[in-house]
């Protein structure tokens, strides 16, 4: 399956590997806010992981290879719950098992994208991922409930 | 992004940034703060007006925060929402940066 070929459906946001793309979330998210009543905060949250493991698969895992997409996959499977599966062509990477990277230190640069797998821990409140046989596939679950969850931390 | 500046008192410089510190918010805020990283000792960031903060926001606060602290100076942050807060305390940026939650209290830090 190469993900260039997947349609682009209202359910489904497939990006060019650049980082440019990254401003297309928010304006996706905001199209999906009103229909499925998915709250301000949890909308930030959404935004934050998106943007947060898209920079991250463009970054690292594309190496600057603009041909290659990322997807994005949107589902409600209950009330006030969201979930966005993301998509991608990379190396196998699995960030449920890879350490935090120290937090930010006076002398350490900021990378675009060096929070997000702290991110991904305190912002959501689900994390899944497997491989696929292109790449992979890592979905996050956001409840209403809360948008930021103890139990990922 | 709208961001303005004014000259509290005292030498203090004040940067009122409002809306979104995404991609884009970022690029337009690190281009001011170029500038007053490089000519300001006391700096004061109101973020009371931002809506949103990711990893390329937070560049474009540490970045000039660091280059004034090497100058001598300082920078704080002022009211940030509570989503903003959480991603400033989630990288740590708390830390290295102070955060107040009163004009006054932020003004009193960089005398």
């Amino acid at each position: 399956m190469n993900l260039n070929c997947m349609g682009e459906t209202p359910n489904q946001l497939a990006l060019r590997g650049v980082l440019s793309e990254i401003a297309r979330i928010p304006l996706w998210i905001n199209s999906l806010a009103s229909g499925y009543a998915i709250p301000d905060d949890v909308q930030l949250a959404i935004n934050l992981c998106l943007e947060e493991v898209v920079s991250n698969v463009i970054r690292h895992g594309y190496c600057g290879e603009a041909n290659r997409s990322v997807l994005i996959r949107f589902s409600n499977p209950r009330e006030r719950y969201f979930v966005f599966t993301v998509e991608d062509e990379a190396p196998h990477f699995d960030p449920l098992i890879a350490p935090e990277l120290p937090e930010i230190s006076p002398r350490e640069s900021i990378r675009i994208g060096g929070q997000g797998i702290r991110f991904l821990r305190r912002f959501t409140d689900a994390l899944e991922y497997e491989p696929t046989p292109i790449g992979n596939r890592l979905s996050m679950g956001f409840s209403a409930g809360t948008s930021e969850s103890p139990e990922n931390a | 992004m709208a961001i303005s500046t004014e000259d509290v008192t005292s030498g203090i410089t004040k940067v009122i940034v409002g809306g979104r510190l995404d991609i884009d918010g970022a690029a337009a805020l690190d281009l001011q703060m170029n500038v007053i990283a490089a000519s300001q000792k006391a700096v004061l960031v109101d973020l009371r007006d931002v809506s949103y903060l990711g990893s390329m926001g937070l560049r474009s606060l540490v970045a000039p925060a660091r280059a004034i602290k090497s100058r001598g100076g300082k920078m704080v942050l002022l009211g940030p929402n509570e989503f903003v807060g959480k991603v400033l305390k989630a990288s740590g940026v708390d830390a290295l940066i102070p955060v107040h939650y009163e004009l006054q209290s932020a003004l009193d830090a960089l005398q």
